[in-house]
């Protein structure tokens, strides 16, 4: 049943991602995007990861909506009416795209996993999150707290980088 | 071999190389942002399949996923922000008609 669910939602996954670049409507493109990233929760729900599922799909959630809202900021033609294709050196990127889809299978396909496994029964949601904690704030405590570090000075940057510059110049400098 | 860490390595391969293909095809820095949020999934998914089916006892593996997620979360907020500026400035977020940021 697990192996079912997890073919399906990675089928699923992987159309809708495919269906991102298959459209010219952006507002299409965030959709798709959405509905993979949606699926890919439901994937790590079928691997018993049951708060990463569930965070992914309200992360994901968000973040395209916001995505959808800067489609219609920033384009012309938010719904492809138009068919603008906006798209380039297609035939060198389905190459490269193709190229490292055999690549990874390959390693996926040729690696003896079964001597790296140490452990193959997942712990129950509660004991998972119990267990998580224990490890965010114990032993990876130095990694989550740069983490944090590093969503701040993201947020900083960000709004360095979007605020608008006061205009100089004028009758001022003259 | 364990056919479900098979099948979740393959969805992750397939995500990766439409996310490459998505990165380098792409015009418009937005959709250019979502090929890089697909290799990011990509990522997402073998990191989750490694820690369930090989080390589902170590919850190192979960934090990593945390990890991947805020970088996805961080890369949208910079993203963005260049968008912003990008389109302040120039009227369009177009990368084609950003050569002059080539070194």
């Amino acid at each position: 049943m697990q192996t079912f669910f997890i073919g399906f939602f990675g089928l699923a996954a992987v159309v809708f991602a495919v269906g991102v670049f298959r459209t010219s409507s952006m507002m299409r493109s965030a959709l798709a995007l959405l509905f993979s990233q949606t699926a890919l929760g439901a994937l790590f729900l079928a691997m018993q990861a049951e708060f990463l599922g569930v965070l992914q799909i309200m992360m994901m959630a968000t973040e395209m909506s916001i995505m959808a809202i800067f489609m219609v900021m920033f384009m012309m033609d938010p719904g492809g009416l138009g068919g603008m294709d906006m798209s380039h050196q297609k035939r060198l990127s389905l190459l490269a795209g193709l190229g490292g889809v055999v690549l990874v299978t390959g390693i996926a396909a040729y690696t003896q996993w079964e001597g790296l496994a140490s452990a193959t029964e997942a712990a129950a949601a509660d004991e998972q999150i119990r267990q998580l904690g224990r490890e965010l704030l114990g032993r990876s405590m130095l990694v989550f707290e740069t983490a944090g570090i590093t969503i701040l000075t993201a947020m900083i940057a960000a709004t360095a980088v979007a605020v608008k510059v006061p205009e100089q110049g004028g009758s001022h400098e003259s | 071999m364990n056919p479900e860490l098979l099948l979740a390595l393959l969805t992750g391969a397939a995500l990766f190389g439409v996310g490459l293909y998505g990165v380098l095809s792409q015009t418009n820095l937005v959709m250019l942002m979502m090929g890089i949020e697909l290799i990011l999934a990509g990522a997402l998914v073998n990191l989750v399949a490694f820690w369930r089916f090989l080390h589902a006892e170590s919850y190192a593996g979960q934090m990593f996923v945390l990890i991947v997620m805020t970088v996805m979360a961080l890369e949208m907020a910079v993203g963005f922000a260049v968008a912003t500026a990008r389109f302040r400035t120039r009227g369009s977020v177009e990368m084609e008609e950003a050569r002059e940021l080539k070194g």
